[in-house]
């Protein structure tokens, strides 16, 4: 019997194979791609998953009321970590976290390692486990250091590395530490990452030791794990008297300067933020929000593009079922009964389905590495493979078939004795459901095709946006080698002199848009500005700033050449120029502890920060000797590249030990648009695919419409219609189902995309053209898609079509 | 005492075509024994498809009495009907009805795969029928590659696959020409005297004469026998 079944499917497939193979390569596009995409989203949820207590442990931050509304604060000063321990009841364990990057010395061999600064909790706390060494206390001293295998193998290739000494480049010196401890590679899904791990106290000086009992210093992040028991919403709660006690000043200048406090009357109210959500969670805008849109909304397309295969796959089945008639009922008469009809229908979609997922999986396969070039991830189709997760695919799988296979089945299954005997098929009702399944197929394909262009109205919007700066002209790099800073601009400066293309050489503390090397800073200062308090966003600059990023000047003037002349001396931006809100700008001072500054200029706003935040206040100061991280360099525009490989050329006689991570400006702005243009890639491929399986399922729902009118073109065409009336009255019905469906999806699509655009700060006024185009596109290539079909059904001789029935 | 196979009670069908009632079949009284070989004649709508379907349980009577081998088929489940004809009644159309995506031996072992015959018994059972009718050299052709009187031959050995006692052929001769007819016909004569009750229904008078008793049908009714 089975035997029977499988011979008769495949000679049935062979029979059809235009309409087998359309299905076959429509599915298997869809699973390849679904495998692909599911493979990224659960590769994305999947972070942070392998810690034993993920549950129980949190990130602290807090929520401060400050002039703008609610804010997310993540750092935290030098005393909290241990003062909450020691205060507050429910803190199982604690760590404070701090990372940055460090260069590390093994008699000769050199290596920059990622680092990360944590009290001895850590270990205890997070799931990184220490297969050789001090198993124990492996940082307790701050002389020892922990590293992942993988950098004791870069460090030391095969010897033993416990108990060898290395040193670390610290404030200039080079400090010995011993190999304490050996952690085991983690996942990729870890969000925490390093190469080395030190005490929270091995820090330089600047971060550690002068923070000691500061609590107003906030530098770093803390983690802790909540003992058992204790909810999250008591835990906060009980840090009410604590936050109260520990920030007294900062809540009384709140209070002063007529603050609204939270709900709960509170000025700053201490909260967790579950360990797992961190990498979902927005802390820029009010309160934090956890958002896991983005990856589901991956495998929302993923399930999209299968529903459209297999809604194409079931109106073939269901419009060839009318070609089995006979054989549905010659069966039926030999002694079939409805279930083994049933199921050998079914067996032959299952077949279908077998084939198309085996090649789908070989196409995922295939396509991985270019898919992961093309999102930069390091997703990896292993991360299907986790039994739950496999379990979840088979049985959708299992799912999909019985659906996609079981109603066309089921339809045939059902077909009356004679009825199909005589191979007449009662039609009525069945195409409602043919269109309806077409409708929301194209719905969807417009859906995916407006929001694209969309996202790229919005991307190309702010890549091309003028942020207020020169960003064409102007390399930014870090100064990452051992020298200190200010040594490395003068070198720089001295070395670039005599080039003709370069203009201007400069440094700051913070880089514009996301450099090569990924790092990002910034610093806020609070300070009290004629009894009230006002923050602003603190960068501190070199000599010719202003100058080589073309920011423009609206009153006073540009720091001095000779910069040790304007220590005390700050420039402010326009709108830190109306939080100060003073008659004569240029004669006001900003009082700090350190110090008085007076203002000599204001600047226009540029976008120092991305395009989903509005221009901050901020004040640019010319403090000696600071801690400045990233060279500028603006080149003439005649020649980039040249320029570029000279700037690279310099850097490397300067720090001939470091790599030059040097970028234009505008690639550092393109940097953090990453997200976007993923996003576009992903929504644009997916619209793709969407277009053409739908049209894949229109060419052959075309095909069979005009086999099953064949006789009814031809008397038509014996009574005098035109080829263009006949075009017209198969086109017609179709190009319907497409105007429908654009009428259901331009509603949802302006509705989802003016609520993507309400995340930028800057954005675009959304305008029906872009939705019309979109629409367009679906009936323009519909009607390509049928147009081939039609028309020679239409040309063709009406004797023909008559002769054969 | 020969026993009685079928017999219909006032069999009536009607089926509402619009919004008129139409009588396809109007108060049948007939009764068939085992072995008989009966012609249904008359002309074209006469309603000789419609009995055949009907005593085939592929239609159903809307009124009166149907009884096969003593048990009441009008007031059966249609589960238990179907075991019934799947036992006892092997069909023989005018177009065939062969299975094209099916070779000869397929077509022919089909009813014996709803019925679960093993597979040993199967083979035996498809090789004897191939050898009875001569087609063993065609076993592995496919319908389209048969002439029609060769197509019928295979029906006619796909309806007696299952050893049925009865046999409903309907117009068995009508796509075929008269050489092929005759086979056909003879191949009817013969099986009937191997004890298989046949009832068809033809238009020719030359195919009924092959007959025991003819049966002729006016408007649904029978008019003489």
């Amino acid at each position: 019997m089975f035997k029977n079944y499988i011979k008769i499917a495949l000679r049935n497939l062979w029979k059809n194979r235009t309409f087998t193979a359309l299905n076959v390569v429509g599915l298997t596009a869809a699973f390849g791609v679904a495998i692909l995409l599911a493979m990224y989203a659960v590769f994305q949820l999947s972070f942070d998953g392998f810690h034993d207590n993920g549950d129980s442990i949190y990130q602290v931050y807090s929520e401060d009321s400050t002039p703008y509304g609610l804010e997310a604060n993540i750092s935290k000063s030098e005393p909290f970590a241990a003062a909450l321990r020691d205060e507050v009841s429910g803190v199982e364990k604690i760590t404070r976290y701090n990372n940055s990057s460090v260069l590390l010395t093994n008699k000769d061999k050199q290596l920059g390692m990622g680092v990360a600064y944590v009290d001895p909790d850590f270990f205890e706390m997070f799931s990184f486990p220490i297969i050789n060494g001090d198993k124990e206390n492996p940082i307790t001293s701050e002389s020892s250091v922990a590293m992942t295998e993988m950098a004791s193998k870069r460090m030391f290739g095969d010897e033993n590395p416990i108990g060898q000494t290395i040193t670390i480049l610290r404030d200039g010196e080079e400090v010995p530490f011993t190999v304490s401890a050996i952690v085991k590679d983690f996942p990729i899904t870890s969000s925490i990452g390093f190469d080395v791990v030190l005490n929270f106290k091995s820090q330089n000086q600047h971060a550690y030791e002068r923070t000691i009992g500061r609590w107003d210093m906030e530098n770093h992040e803390v983690y802790m794990q909540l003992s058992k028991n204790v909810e999250v919403y008591q835990f906060e709660k009980s840090t009410v008297d604590f936050t109260a006690l520990h920030h007294k000043s900062e809540i009384d200048n709140a209070k002063r300067d007529g603050i609204q406090p939270n709900a709960e009357g509170n000025y700053k109210q201490i909260k967790l933020l579950e360990f797992g959500d961190i990498r979902f969670a927005n802390f820029n805008q009010g309160a934090v929000t956890v958002n896991r849109t983005m990856p589901y909304l991956i495998l929302g397309i993923a399930i999209l593009i299968l529903f459209i295969a297999c809604v194409n796959f079931i109106n073939m089945s269901v419009a060839k079922s009318s070609q089995r008639l006979r054989e549905i009922g010659m069966r039926k008469t030999l002694g079939a009964n409805k279930k083994q009809l049933f199921f050998q229908f079914w067996g032959e979609s299952v077949l279908v389905f077998l084939i198309s997922i085996s090649l789908g999986i070989v196409l995922a396969v295939f396509l991985k590495p270019s898919f992961q070039k093309l999102f930069s991830t390091k997703a990896s189709l292993s991360v299907l493979l986790s039994p739950s997760l496999l379990l979840v695919i088979i049985l959708s799988v299992v799912v999909i078939t019985l659906i996609a296979g079981g109603y066309p089945a089921m339809l045939m299954s059902r077909l009356g004795t004679l009825q199909s005997l005589k191979g007449k098929l009662d039609s009525n009702g069945k195409n409602y459901l043919r269109n309806s399944l077409m409708v929301v197929q194209f719905s969807i394909a417009i859906l995916l095709i407006s929001g694209t262009l969309v996202l790229w109205d919005q991307v190309e919007f702010m890549r091309t946006k003028d942020l207020g700066f020169n960003k064409n002209q102007v390399i930014a790099f870090p100064l990452n080698g051992k020298r200190n800073d200010q040594q490395a601009i003068e070198l720089l400066r001295n070395n670039l002199s005599d080039k003709t293309h370069i203009i201007s050489v400069t440094a700051s503390n913070n880089i514009l848009g996301l450099g090569k090397d990924g790092s990002r800073s910034t610093s806020v200062l609070g300070f009290e500005h004629k009894g009230r308090g006002v923050e602003t966003h603190m960068v501190v600059v070199d000599a010719d700033y202003i100058e080589t990023l073309d920011l423009n000047i609206i009153e006073g003037r540009s720091f001095r050449k000779n910069l040790a002349t304007d220590s005390l001396s700050v420039i402010i931006n326009e709108s830190m120029a109306k939080q100060l809100s003073e008659e004569d700008i240029l004669t006001s001072k900003i009082e700090l502890d350190e110090g008085s500054y007076n203002v000599v200029g204001v600047i226009k706003d540029f976008n120092f920060q991305e395009l989903d935040q509005n221009i901050a206040p901020m004040t640019l100061f010319a403090l000696p000797n600071w801690n400045l991280r990233n060279a500028y360099v603006k080149v003439a525009p005649q020649n980039l590249e040249q320029a570029y490989s000279d700037v690279k050329a310099v850097w490397n006689i300067i720090e001939p030990n470091a790599e030059f991570q040097g970028s234009f400006l505008n690639e550092n702005i393109d940097r953090t648009l990453r997200s976007e243009r993923t996003m576009i890639t992903m929504i644009g491929s997916g619209s793709v695919l969407a277009i053409i399986l739908s049209c894949i399922g229109l060419f052959a729902m075309s095909l069979l419409i005009v086999a099953q009118r064949r006789k009814e073109i031809g008397v038509r065409k014996i009574v005098g219609a035109s080829v263009s009336a006949i075009t017209v009255l198969l086109t017609k019905d179709f190009l319907k189902l497409v105007v429908i469906a654009f009428l259901i999806a331009t509603p949802i699509a302006w509705w989802a995309m003016s609520k993507w655009l309400q995340n930028y700060a800057y954005r675009i006024d959304l305008n029906i053209w872009v939705f019309l185009a979109a629409g367009g596109i679906a009936v323009l290539i519909a009607m390509m898609t049928i147009a081939v079909k039609t028309i020679k059904a239409a040309t063709s001789n009406p004797v023909e079509s008559l002769r054969t029935e | 005492m020969i026993n009685t196979l079928l017999s219909l009670n006032e069999a009536t069908r009607t089926v509402n075509s619009g919004s008129n009632k139409v009588t396809l079949l109007n108060n049948i009284n007939l009764d068939v024994k085992e072995g008989e070989f009966i012609s249904l004649m008359g002309p074209s709508g006469s309603g000789k498809s419609t009995l055949l379907n009907c005593i085939g349980m592929l239609d159903s009577f809307t009124d009166g009495g149907y009884t096969f081998l003593g048990e009441p088929v009008h007031s059966m489940k249609e589960k238990n009907r179907s075991k019934l004809y799947k036992e006892y009644i092997g069909f023989v159309f005018q177009a065939y009805h062969l299975i094209d995506e099916l070779n000869v031996y397929e077509n022919i072992e089909t009813p014996l795969l709803y019925k679960n015959v093993k597979s040993s018994e199967r083979k035996a059972m498809v090789a004897d029928m191939l050898d009875r009718f001569n087609i063993v050299g065609k076993k592995d052709l496919f319908p389209v590659q048969l002439s029609g009187g060769q197509q019928q031959l295979v029906g006619v050995a796909r309806a007696l696959i299952g050893k049925p006692k009865l046999i409903l052929a309907d117009e068995p001769t009508g796509n075929l020409n008269s050489k092929q007819s005759e086979e056909i016909m003879e191949l009817f004569a013969e099986l009937n005297k191997e004890g298989v009750t046949i009832i068809q229904a033809t238009h020719s008078e030359k195919n009924a004469s092959y007959g025991s008793r003819v049966i002729n049908l006016l408007d649904g009714k029978i008019v003489s026998e």
